[in-house]
């Protein structure tokens, strides 16, 4: 008898040291993993999912049950490009033109109301990347969009390696002509081809450090330097490379030099992928998308935008993320994704390519990208259609936290 | 849309001068739209899997018959004529052209360096050949109110075009429809507002100074003292824009950028009696509840929601003044940017509804709204027997992002078609020469 009862405080002891457990109902459920589900069922608890069905799924008794019928519940958004919360002054470490160990995680500002903006946009995770003032800038993080502090929010540090070729690092800089050598603009590169040259340069110099550290006499090895340890990293595939290339050479030049050091590189911009959609498909290239919203008006880089673009990959079967390339949440990754239906892109690609391949290409889909069991509990409850002009992300939940607010 | 037809004879040397020289404004000065060459063809028939008559008002497997660039009828039972031309949109949706009620787009340089200009005119600026125009077509929209800018004091006067037609005399609908004013200041808010009041009182004295020459010339008259029949002072013509306005026999497009000039605004108003159409810059959002209290119509700016600081709460909070006027019981019309996402008409809509406008508002607030604003409800805004043959077709419904214009009549002529749209096509990557172009300042 006491027995029985010690097990039966026990026992509500062990229920209340569970977490609650939370059921959407109602929904129409689109997992991204498997086919929509009309009329779902997603059980969250302790921050995971733990279920998702149809009507049928049995819900647990006590659980806190939030009715959607008639809303439309997703994945919460992935934005595999942004430089959110960092602006140019800090995402750009200016005193050298390759910095490959600088982290943007450390000018990531955790408050930042960028961070408010796009979650109730509906983004529950952004890819945060160092500028593209330099030419190899550093490494990027993968943060969710909701908490105190950057450390509470990472789930991936040291994500990718930026590289930016085309115009973009070498605008502003000047040759030394007289005047105050040390300024911060007379830098190299100046042009296209000396971008391509820093790039070279510093995997020959990681290549010979890789060598040199393995001398047999410690004398003659080099001191440590961090950033060449990140360089060794990348070309031991250890490290993936998120090169930015808008234009069709740079796009080019980006496959070609990962060729080269043997290393795997991302496409990030990718506008003229219309014009060597070839050669990137060759390659196996990932794409993360340069807004669909900017393509063809935006001009970046004097690339030319196609409203095709994305269509044509998805017919040639080459994976690709849409991004925002926003600082301040200025631009909302669902409506990037509305352009790109707007130009043809099939629903099911479109939210795939703002939840599911964004976490592949972001090496985060074991947690993230669907609504699978096991997986982490972020999700966004949208009145209508995500790619719906007129449709709000009325309800976002990381972590199984509402953090709508 | 060929309102009335005036002045077709006129050489075009005179006919610029005519315009320059209107009197009244509204009523009387109404170009000539060049006349569209007629023939059997002038019979054209739509037959619209759906039809949006109206906001809010819809038929099924409708017909429109368009006879001489007019709506002639419309319904389900119509009897289509052997010789009219047929566009099969069975399944489409037909709605009315939208129509734009305050733009300073579609001219190189929308905004005259000085700042007290009444006497200008967007006639002499408008560019057929500017883009915007093009962009219109291929969004849907059919009549546009072109006028000055908003930095300005006294900016000019405004003209009603459509985007369609080779010359400005083609594209004119209607002149002088209004002067700009505006209290954007280009220094202090307060210097502004006093140069505003200054340009107005000079004016009023002027008149009162007028008036005055003109009962003593009556008076001398009356006393024998002058042979001369009729007094000839003429009004001013750089001052003649100002003066009708304070008459009450000319309109203000009134351009407010923020709450913080509303009050003085209102004071202007009430004090000179000014028949005034606010146009509102894009953070009025507190005096919404204020303005839904008047008569006054509204045009609200082309950036439709934004976030302010309460710098109490540390909280950003999200705006939307469509949403707040809607709220508060006021109609209004929206407009559109010359760039971005908010040069398409559906998000224009879409945001509102977005922030809680009703559907059938939304699209109001681009058709028949801005078409009784500018004194067009008899014409055009809806697609009704008797209104002018301005209409387009969609390939789904309006308010969705994947819905394209795909054909577009103006005055009974199709002066659009997507298949043939050959910008589009190139962004599609359906011309030959695509892949040999490039741009030159990479």
């Amino acid at each position: 008898m006491k027995l029985a009862a010690f097990s039966l405080v026990a026992l509500a002891a062990l229920q209340a040291a569970l977490p609650a457990q939370t059921v959407f109902k109602g929904a129409k459920v689109y997992p991204v993993a498997s086919n929509p589900i009309e009329n779902g069922i997603v059980i969250v608890q302790g921050g995971k999912i733990i279920a998702v069905g149809d009507a049928k799924t049995s819900i647990p008794e006590g659980a806190k049950i939030i009715d959607c019928t008639g809303k439309i519940i997703t994945p919460g958004l992935i934005d595999a490009g942004t430089q959110l919360s960092v602006n140019r002054k800090h995402a750009n470490e200016q005193f050298e033109e390759v910095t490959p160990h600088m982290r943007v995680l450390d000018a990531v500002e955790a408050g930042h109301k960028a961070f408010d903006r796009v979650r109730h946009a509906g983004v529950t995770t952004v890819q945060i990347n160092p500028g593209n003032r330099n030419v190899i800038g550093g490494l990027g993080a993968v943060l969710k969009t909701a908490s105190e502090t950057a450390a509470d929010m990472l789930v991936k540090d040291n994500s990718a390696l930026r590289v930016t070729l085309g115009r973009e690092p070498g605008s502003g800089n000047m040759a030394i002509r007289g005047g105050t050598p040390s300024s911060i603009y007379y830098r190299r590169p100046t042009t296209r081809m000396g971008t391509v040259w820093t790039v070279r340069k510093a995997f020959y110099d990681a290549m010979s450090y890789r060598d040199q550290k393995t001398l047999p006499d410690p004398k003659d090895r080099p001191p440590v330097s961090p950033g060449m340890e990140v360089l060794v990293k990348v070309l031991e595939g250890n490290l993936m490379v998120h090169t930015t290339a808008r234009a069709e050479q740079d796009i080019r030049t980006a496959l070609r030099i990962a060729k080269e050091f043997g290393y795997k590189t991302v496409i990030q911009g990718g506008v003229e992928t219309w014009r060597v959609i070839d050669e990137v498909a060759e390659a196996q290239a990932k794409v993360i998308f340069s807004p669909p919203s900017l393509n063809g008006a935006g001009n970046m880089d004097g690339a030319e935008g196609r409203y095709h673009t994305l269509n044509m990959m998805a017919e040639r079967g080459i994976p690709f993320a849409i991004q925002t390339e926003s600082s301040l949440g200025e631009r909302s990754l669902a409506h990037e994704g509305m352009v790109a239906m707007r130009n043809g892109l099939s629903f099911d690609k479109t939210l795939a390519a703002v939840t599911l391949v964004p976490a592949q290409v972001l090496g985060v889909s074991d947690r993230l990208g669907t609504l699978e069991k096991g997986k982490d509990a972020d999700l966004v409850v949208w009145s209508d259609l995500p790619f719906d002009a007129a449709a709000r992300a009325e309800m976002v939940f990381i972590n199984g936290k509402d953090v709508t607010k | 849309m060929k309102l009335q037809e005036t002045q077709n004879s006129l050489p075009r040397a005179k006919k610029m001068r005519n315009l320059s020289t209107a009197t009244t404004v509204l009523t009387a000065t109404v170009l000539a739209a060049l006349a569209i060459p007629m023939s059997a063809q002038d019979k054209l028939t739509v037959k619209c899997g759906r039809l949006i008559i109206a906001p809010g008002k819809e038929l099924k497997d409708a017909i429109i018959l368009i006879e001489n660039g007019k709506i002639k009828s419309v319904g389900t039972k119509i009897d289509v004529p052997w010789e009219a031309k047929v566009i099969d949109a069975s399944k489409k949706v037909v709605m009315a052209t939208y129509v734009i009620a305050h733009t300073s787009s579609g001219m190189s340089q929308g905004n005259e360096r000085m700042a007290n200009v009444p006497y200008i005119t967007v006639q002499d600026g408008v560019d057929p050949a500017h883009n915007y125009f093009e962009e219109a077509l291929r969004n849907g929209i059919g009549t546009i109110h072109v006028i000055p800018g908003n930095n300005t004091l006294l900016g000019g006067t405004g003209m009603v075009v459509k985007p369609y037609g080779k010359t400005v005399e083609e594209m004119a609908v209607r002149a002088h429809t209004g002067l700009k004013m505006s209290l954007l200041s280009s220094g202090s808010r307060m210097a502004q507002i006093h140069k505003m009041r200054r340009a107005l009182e000079d004016i009023k004295d002027y008149i009162a100074d007028y008036e005055r020459r003109k009962k003593e010339f009556d008076d001398e008259k009356a006393a024998g003292a002058t042979k001369k029949k009729e007094f000839e002072e003429k009004i001013d013509e750089k001052k003649k824009p100002v003066v009708d306005l304070l008459k009450g026999e000319a309109r203000a497009y009134f351009y407010v950028p923020t709450t913080a000039e509303m009050h003085e605004a209102m004071q202007l108003i009430a004090k000179y009696k000014l028949d005034v159409v606010l146009v509102l810059g894009p953070r009025c959002h507190k005096s919404a509840e204020s303005l839904a209290r008047t008569k006054i119509p509204i045009i609200l700016d082309a950036t439709m929601e934004y976030e302010e600081l309460d710098r109490d709460t540390d909280e950003n909070v999200k705006y939307c003044p469509a949403a707040l006027l809607d709220k508060a019981g006021k109609a209004f019309t929206l407009s559109i940017g010359s760039s971005g996402m908010t040069r398409y008409p559906w998000w224009q809509m879409a945001t509102a509804i977005r922030n809680g406008v009703s559907r059938d508002k939304a699209l109001a607030a681009l058709t028949t709204e801005p078409a009784k604003l500018l004194g067009f409800d008899k014409e055009i805004g809806t697609i009704e027997t008797g209104k002018v043959a301005n209409l387009q077709i969609l390939t789904g419904d309006p308010l969705k992002a994947t819905t394209w214009v795909e054909t577009v009549v103006l005055d009974g002529e199709i002066v659009y078609e997507r298949s043939k749209d050959q910008r589009l096509q190139h962004l599609f990557g359906k011309t030959d020469s695509d892949t040999d172009k490039k741009a030159s300042n990479r």
